[in-house]
């Protein structure tokens, strides 16, 4: 029995779970379920509320709990002397509605950012002064978590990834392989998040949906005994769809309006959420890789080519309905 | 001393009676009712227990054996769920501990199963437990992707237990090997502790 089919069988039972995860609100996976909440400061302690992005579920539905000394009754907001300090709340936070910032914009000193995430539902307002320990450790908290949430929920990224698992096998060509997707979308991550570059979102993901759709073709063609670019060189596909891929990922920073300073920190502990995430599933699939070699269970040779078109149905699927809410708005 | 590891067994039967997978409802708010239904068993005692016993049972019996477990497990499980609706007011405790007792017993007793009572024994405990995870399923939560994540975790889970339970008996042939007897020790233990839980759910 051949190492292949071991690898293949592990990456059906993958590829049909993924496949659950085709559904009409797949094809927004990255248009995050967020709402934005501007807090501006008229007197001290007494702020103006407004929602500049309303979530899906309804600003009313959204159960915000303020620091306790703090009077909300939007768009009024008044702290008194003590001022807007201390832990800020959503408790109904779920899959639609997975993402709340609060900007807060003071009379005097920066607007400041904070992120309310299913992943961190309590945030603390610390005031003007500059970032603490605790600051950092929550924001490092946020970012990570929301980070691989990101990837997790991202069935494209990780059937993409699936793929090229799948094309190139394990051992150090799988290392380097995924190396270099992973430096691909780190720096286009970081290039999209920093202003460098800019691409539309939903064009963007109908060529994500695109490149696994590619890497669909690519494994049909190494079952043909043909050698594609991707098992010929398949860093170099890695790491330009890693690009491709990583621009995505600015799509979920992009719109929380962080402060400038707090940028390149959110940025680093995010890539490191998505990449703990990531790894996880690529050891997953090893594993599950090694326990069909140990089980001696292949498949059967009539379903070779099952999983390989699932991948290709599936990405074109996302594609046509991506393209569609490129030019119509869903 | 005696009474240690009898208190350890009994304090485990205590623990599968009253375990909840609460914790779940949390992944759930957090990463949507696929990742629910694949954490679901995982903070359930009942679930581990089982499933590890089954896997073990399969994995024992070698790899001709154990793998047609991998499909056969998580479409019981996907049965198991769509039964949940009609046994929804019946508790699955007697039945968990009657299959925890059994296996524990053909662990112990080392036993040759033949491959469609090893089948029938998977599948009889997928159906079980996939019901009992679909008994505490709310309204709001979207069932499809719920049952990929249970079936997902339930080949993940069978499939790693057995791969490893072969690796461990590797070259263990001889029943007097540390191995085999490691494992049919664990047996005795997975035995003692669904006789204990069967006890205290009659009793109760």
């Amino acid at each position: 029995m051949s190492a292949i089919r071991y690898l293949r069988l592990a990456l059906l039972g993958l590829t049909l779970a993924l496949t659950a995860l085709l559904r009409p609100s797949a094809l927004s996976a990255h248009e995050a379920a967020m709402g934005v909440l501007e807090f501006r400061e008229v007197r001290p302690g007494a702020f103006v509320g407004r929602w500049s992005i309303e979530p899906s579920i309804g600003a009313s539905r959204v159960d915000l709990r303020m620091p306790s000394h703090c009077f909300l009754r939007l768009p009024e907001m008044n702290c008194g002397e003590k001022g807007l300090v201390g832990p800020i709340t959503i408790s109904n936070l779920g899959s639609n509605m997975s993402v709340v910032l609060i900007k807060v914009i003071p009379i005097e000193g920066e607007p400041r950012s904070y992120t309310i995430s299913t992943a961190n539902p309590v945030v603390t307002v610390l005031g003007t002064d500059a970032p603490t320990l605790e600051a950092w450790v929550e924001l490092a908290k946020t970012y990570a978590n929301y980070g691989i949430d990101h990837i997790l929920l991202g069935a494209d990224h990780l059937l993409f990834v699936l793929g090229l698992i799948w094309i190139v096998g394990g051992g150090w060509r799988l290392v380097k392989t995924i190396t270099a997707f992973t430096i691909g979308h780190s720096a286009s991550l970081a290039a999209a998040a920093f202003g460098l570059i800019g691409v539309p979102e939903r064009p963007l993901n109908a060529c994500i949906a695109l490149s696994i759709a590619f890497v669909g073709v690519e494994i049909v063609k190494q079952q043909r005994g043909e050698t594609g670019l991707t098992a010929r060189y398949p860093w170099i596909v890695a790491f330009t769809f890693g690009l491709v891929h990583g621009i995505g990922f600015a799509g979920a920073l992009a719109g929380l309006g962080l402060e400038r300073r707090l940028l390149p920190a959110a940025l680093l502990f995010f890539n490191i959420g998505v990449e703990i995430g990531q790894l996880a599933f690529v050891l997953l699939v090893l594993a599950l890789i090694w326990a069909h070699r140990r089980l001696d269970a292949v498949v059967p040779r009539w379903g070779e080519a099952v999983p390989a078109y699932l991948i290709g149905s599936v990405s074109m699927f996302w594609f046509f309905g991506r393209l569609a809410r490129v030019f119509v708005a869903i | 001393m005696k009474l240690k590891p009898v208190r350890a067994l009994m304090a485990a039967a205590i623990l599968l009676t009253g375990t909840s997978a609460a914790d779940a409802h949390i992944v759930a708010a957090r990463l949507g009712d696929f990742y629910m239904g694949a954490s679901h068993p995982l903070t359930d005692l009942q679930d581990v227990v089982l499933w590890i016993a089954t896997g073990m049972l399969a994995g024992t019996l070698g790899a001709s054996k154990g793998r047609w477990l991998i499909p056969v497990f998580p479409i019981g499980l996907l049965v198991g769920l769509s039964l949940a609706p009609v046994f929804a007011t019946v508790s699955t405790q007697l039945a968990d501990a009657t299959m925890m007792l059994a296996i524990g017993m053909l662990l112990a007793a080392a036993a040759q199963v033949p491959t469609l009572v090893l089948c029938a024994i998977a599948f009889a405990v997928a159906v079980i437990r996939g019901a009992a995870n679909g008994a505490e399923l709310g309204p709001e939560t979207d069932r499809l992707l719920f049952a990929a994540g249970l079936a997902c975790v339930g080949y993940g889970a069978i499939t790693l237990t057995m791969a490893l339970t072969v690796l461990f008996k590797r070259n263990a042939d001889s029943v007097t090997s540390w191995r085999a007897i490691a494992v049919r020790a664990l047996g005795g233990w997975i035995a003692a502790i669904g006789l204990m839980m069967a006890s205290l759910v009659l009793a109760s």
